[in-house]
């Protein structure tokens, strides 16, 4: 049922892909991959100890910034449906790491610091702390837009952007 | 007739559902893992059936539906992917040679089965289907024949989900082609606001296809290349698909926001080489610059500027209403993410969105620029309802 690819290494890897206002959360090294992150922003959660790790994809900062009842659209709706479903699948909260990345503003008319981009980030940031989930790692902000995977592996987020490649945090 | 828009979404939604299913068979009887990109729906014309179908190869399977749903139902796979196909089921251990060798027609059943059960459930009647036929053909030859009649009257409802490999290099479209008439009869059961008239959508895809070519011709007055518009059509689609539709190579553009009756955006993309030839074209003498830089930048927008006014003029003259356009927000990154502060934009107040999306080519094998304008769902439905029944 999974394709693999053999990684520089040699080793297989397993990939899943995200979609935008989607999460997926996997028990093994199945490295979840995301793109077409501008505003956007992606939270990788992982449970060391339980090998469990979940990536979200969320396009607006609250569940009060539209009328949808998806809850993975939105940063806080959508972070406590990925920790539930990691829970579901053997982690723990509070022995959960973070990582994030995305909320640029690419465009002119974004709306500076409150834009949808800089709301994003404040949000996930937020709730992050509340929760005391501490961020690993953090690429957020700027104008361009990014890629993700997260590899439990390392474990890390590998950012990519068109301008300066690849990097991991 | 009044076409509820939440309806359409949940027809779309449920065959993105289906699409989803017909990918899990897939990934189970190949071993390969399939992901559904996007599934979205558009009113067609047989001009656009040819420009979609046209010139490929295509083996299918075709399933007619009966009872809540009637229809024909195709599954079209191009020559070439279907045999990639074939061979991943015959290298998965396990797969019988005899399932390998009508794979086509097996995995048709399947997936078209797996798509239909969710609009039989939301429907609460059962769908029949009639025995799979396998079929061979080349261009719209693949579509049944009631299904082109309907495109050259009508237009007709096409669903298309597309598929891609996770780690393969495959990707195709499951295609959709319900009966108009029923269907339209189906999202005019109790509409709710917004709702577009049917016969106005017809207008819309007019419209949108005069903008495209109007576009397309200040391409031409600028660069002196000869332009053609290749592809011109309304998608209806979920937001979060419109990323995946533009895909994640890097491209160089521009964005407007539109404001007025509807307001929206509109996103003018080229790749690379293509923004460097339209750029080069329109200095004199050619361009003098390595890679994308400050005058590629200073073309593409004044271009860009252009080509918007080009696309909505004609808008406010039918519509009766007056459009503006921003100045224009000069990009240049990975498509995907380009389009991602927009439909965040638009998500604030609607999930599915009318995307006019147009492709032009410019001289021959030059260069391609592709155009989406996303109005306001709800301002788009207002206008076109106040649209006189002859427009």
């Amino acid at each position: 049922m999974t394709v693999t690819l053999t990684s520089p290494d040699g080793a297989a890897v397993d990939r899943e892909k995200v979609g935008i206002a989607d999460l997926a959360v996997v028990t093994d090294d199945t490295q979840l991959v995301t793109s077409g992150l501008g505003s956007c922003i992606g939270i990788a959660l992982y449970d060391p100890e339980a090998g469990v790790s979940g990536l979200l994809h969320a396009m607006l900062p609250t569940a009060d910034d539209g009328r949808s009842t998806a809850p993975e659209k939105y940063v806080d709706t959508g972070l406590e449906q990925l920790i539930s479903a990691m829970q579901t699948a053997g982690a723990q909260p509070q022995r959960l790491h973070s990582w994030i990345a995305g909320g640029s503003q690419m465009l002119e008319f974004s709306g500076g610091k409150n834009s949808i981009g800089a709301r994003n980030i404040r949000v996930a940031t937020q709730q992050l702390s509340a929760r005391s989930i501490p961020i690993e790692g953090a690429d957020t902000g700027g104008s361009s837009g990014r890629s993700l995977i997260f590899n439990p592996k390392i474990p890390g987020l590998i950012v990519r952007t068109a301008k300066d490649g690849k990097k991991t945090l | 007739m009044r076409l509820d828009i939440r309806e359409l979404g949940q027809f779309n939604h449920l065959a993105s559902q289906g699409a989803q299913r017909a990918a899990a068979s897939l990934s189970q009887l190949t071993g390969v893992k399939m992901n559904v990109e996007v599934t979205d729906v558009s009113l067609v014309t047989d001009s656009v059936l040819q420009e979609t179908f046209g010139g490929r190869n295509f083996v299918g399977v075709s399933v007619g539906l009966e009872g809540g749903l009637s229809g024909e139902t195709v599954l079209a796979f191009e020559r070439e992917r279907a045999e990639t196909l074939q061979k991943l089921l015959l290298n998965k251990a396990g797969a019988s040679q005899a399932l390998a060798q009508s794979s086509v027609s097996e995995l048709g059943n399947i997936m078209i089965g797996g798509f239909i059960d969710g609009w039989a459930n939301h429907l609460h009647e059962a769908i029949n289907m009639t025995p799979p036929t396998y079929l061979e053909a080349k261009g719209t030859r693949i579509l049944p024949r009631e299904t082109l009649h309907a495109a050259s009257g009508k237009g007709v409802f096409l669903f298309e989900s597309r598929l891609e490999a996770m780690n393969v290099d495959l990707d195709f479209s499951i295609y959709m082609l319900p009966e108009y008439q029923e269907f339209v009869d189906l999202l005019s059961r109790s509409p709710s606001e917004p709702a577009i008239p049917a016969n106005k959508l017809r207008a819309f895809d007019g419209l949108a296809k005069r903008g495209a070519h109007r576009a397309a011709e200040q391409i031409g007055m600028m660069t002196g290349m000869e332009t053609s518009v290749n592809i011109s059509r309304i998608r209806f689609v979920p937001l979060t698909g419109v990323p995946a539709q533009v895909g994640d190579e890097t491209m160089v553009g521009v964005v407007f926001k539109l404001t007025g009756m509807p307001s929206g955006y509109l996103v003018i993309l080229f790749d690379e080489r293509s923004a460097k030839s339209v750029a080069s074209a329109m200095m004199p003498g050619g361009m003098q610059e390595d890679g994308i830089g400050a005058m590629t930048e200073g073309a593409v927008k004044e271009l860009g500027n252009i080509m918007t006014s080009g696309f909505i003029d004609g808008w406010a003259n039918v519509l009766g209403t007056s459009i503006e356009h921003s100045p224009p927000n000069y990009v240049h990154d990975m498509g995907s993410s380009i389009m991602s502060p927009v439909v965040s934009k638009l998500g604030q107040r609607q999930d599915y969105a009318f995307v006019i999306d147009s492709a032009i080519e410019m001289g021959g094998q030059q260069g391609h620029c592709d155009i989406y304008a996303l109005p306001d769902e709800r301002e788009l439905a207002k206008t076109l309802s106040a649209l006189p029944s002859n427009a």
